[in-house]
């Protein structure tokens, strides 16, 4: 019988029972679900062969000597590539971080539309730009005024790691909701505090994320550090004059024909990877709970 | 109330003074609109209105979406301007200060009118009682015993103490829907504002938080003047004093098309557009 749209009753049933598209859209489900945890799967797959490859070769090479001497003691040790890293990584730090952020906050909070796409522009092809470049810039910028040093090297590692911190602050930045800004203007709160104390205090765990990150790569470059401040054999504890670096000491001592010096290399690249490792990870758990975004 | 630009922010007395300052008295008209329009670039969103608040009683903005309310609403604390490109025509008048003229800080003029938002929004980086004493501490307020005072009379004001009183260090977000609206009230209130605007602040809400929040309102007006915008006539019915109906014109901007005691508009409005709205004719 026809209802009064046409329809006959037949076409408007409404059954529960599984029909054969159903069967079909469940078995696609099943396989795109498994499709997606292989990608994921091999995605973590390197990271994990790294970190076995390293820790395997390079484990033999540990010993609390090997932290603490350096290359001229017996046994040899890393301790000034290690002091050389940190010391070059954390002075460009000092220079990138309130850069990096204070950029980024201009970006996102001050700048015109048109301003902002320029300045994002900028930051990527900053981001981009090979380290050995960084490096030659300091090469034939620096290293004629102030010599082979520490200095030449962090000022590189700066030039590496402002559009690190500068990216990540925008980007977090803008997950910020607008409502808050808001609130706390409404509040008769002036706008460079509000930026200060509520938008960058909500975006803390973000814009130290990026701080890491900055760190990350500034602690793994090799090439600049080959340019500028090279190596050396003594603890130098003073960025006027050659420093040694982890990286460096790796590269050096992974081309060796001898043994020993190779798996040296690795044990390197062992303590390398774990001071990154460690780092990000006190500041996932410093800011898991601060953890709004 | 000092707007000027160049003067400092007034010592704050304890809150036992505070409870025994005149401030302003019923009768008494809070702010005066005249020929306020507020544009977005060259649209202009509102047109020509004049309009008297009087003080401590409860003002309602009804009228059908896109009909400005809000936008008028935001030029009230000079939030609007926060928008680019957007401004003010018109004078604004509290206390015999006009809000828009020169030497005036906007920053001041904020501190004294307070605003509550459509959605909640308590500050997710900061406890209960740091969200509610956000607006004086930002102000430089550093007595923490003044302080924890304030915040415990403002949650008070905003009957919330009961509800967080044991979990004042709690994330702001820890609370319900309503319970952070009732937050972002205190926190308005915290500061002290002469006058509170409010957006459609129920309208995220159930009816039992919306109810909540329409008692407190009636609560509030003793002490403050409020603004409220809303879409829901029943409540501008049960809460407001006053209500203004607003329309949208021709060129798409609103406009203010009648005004008066409430009891009045909803029962005898002279104005036929506005019998209809109530009516539910339109809108």
């Amino acid at each position: 019988m026809k209802s009064k749209s046409g329809l006959k009753s037949a076409d408007v049933s409404f059954s529960l029972d599984l029909t054969e598209r159903d069967v079909n859209r469940r078995r696609v489900n099943r396989v795109m679900t498994r499709v997606i945890q292989l990608s994921a799967l091999l995605a973590v797959i390197p990271l994990i062969g790294i970190v076995l490859v390293v820790a395997s070769n390079g484990l033999p090479g540990l010993s609390l000597e090997f932290l603490t001497n350096s290359p001229t003691d017996q046994p040899r040790g890393i301790l000034n590539a290690i002091q050389g890293s940190l010391i070059m990584t954390f002075v460009a730090l000092l220079a990138s971080a309130p850069i990096g952020i204070g950029g980024g906050i201009y970006l996102h909070e001050y700048a015109s539309e048109r301003t902002m796409r320029v300045g994002e522009l900028v930051i990527d092809v900053m981001l981009g730009v090979p380290s050995i470049l960084a490096g030659l810039f300091a090469y034939f910028a620096l290293v004629p005024i102030i010599g082979h040093s520490g200095w030449a090297a962090a000022i590189s590692l700066t030039v590496l790691m402002i559009p690190v911190v500068m990216r990540t602050t925008q980007e977090v930045l803008r997950l910020v909701p607008v409502g808050l800004r808001e609130a706390s203007l409404a509040l008769g709160v002036p706008r460079w505090k509000t930026t200060i104390f509520i938008t960058c205090r909500t975006a803390i765990s973000g814009i130290l994320t990026g701080i890491v990150l900055a760190i990350s790569r500034g602690l793994g470059e090799t090439a600049p550090l080959l340019l500028t401040s090279q190596s050396s054999n003594d603890t130098v504890l003073d960025l006027g004059s050659r420093m040694n670096s982890m990286t460096v000491t790796i590269f050096t001592w992974a081309g060796s024909p001898d043994p020993q010096f190779v798996t040296q290399a690795w044990t390197t690249a062992l303590v390398l990877f774990t001071m990154a490792l460690v780092l990000n990870v006190l500041v996932r758990f410093k800011t898991i709970n601060s953890r709004v975004l | 109330m000092s707007l000027k630009s160049s003067s400092k922010v007034a010592p704050r007395k304890s809150a036992s003074a505070r409870a025994s300052t005149p401030g302003q008295r019923e009768s008494e008209v809070a702010m005066q609109m005249k020929d306020v329009e507020a544009m977005y670039g060259s649209f202009r969103a509102v047109n020509r209105v004049s309009l008297d608040v009087m003080s401590r009683s409860v003002t309602a903005f009804i009228g059908p979406s896109g009909c400005g309310k809000t936008t008028l609403l935001r030029t009230l604390n000079r939030m609007h301007e926060t928008t680019p490109n957007a401004s003010v025509k018109g004078t604004i008048e509290v206390n015999g200060i006009n809000l828009y003229g020169e030497n005036v800080d906007p920053v001041r003029v904020r501190r004294s009118i307070g605003m509550v938002f459509q959605k909640p929004n308590p500050f997710p980086a900061m406890s209960i009682e740091g969200n509610v004493s956000s607006g004086l501490r930002l102000a430089g307020e550093t007595n923490k015993a003044n302080v924890a005072e304030i915040v415990e009379q403002s949650l008070r004001r905003a009957a919330l103490w009961d509800e967080v009183k044991d979990k004042l260090k709690e994330p702001g977000l820890s609370l319900s829907g309503g319970q952070q609206q009732r937050l972002c009230i205190a926190r308005a209130i915290a500061v002290e504002p002469e006058i509170v605007l409010m957006d459609e602040p129920c309208s995220a809400l159930d009816p039992l938080a919306t109810l909540k929040i329409e008692e407190l309102i009636r609560d509030l007006k003793d002490r403050f003047t409020i603004i409220i915008v809303t879409h829901n006539m029943q409540q501008a019915a049960r809460v407001s004093d006053t209500t203004a109906f607003f329309n949208m014109g021709d060129d798409k901007g609103g406009y203010l098309v009648e005004t008066g005691p409430t009891a009045k508009i909803f029962t005898k409005p002279s104005n036929k557009m506005t019998e209809d709205y109530i009516e539910g004719r339109f809108g």
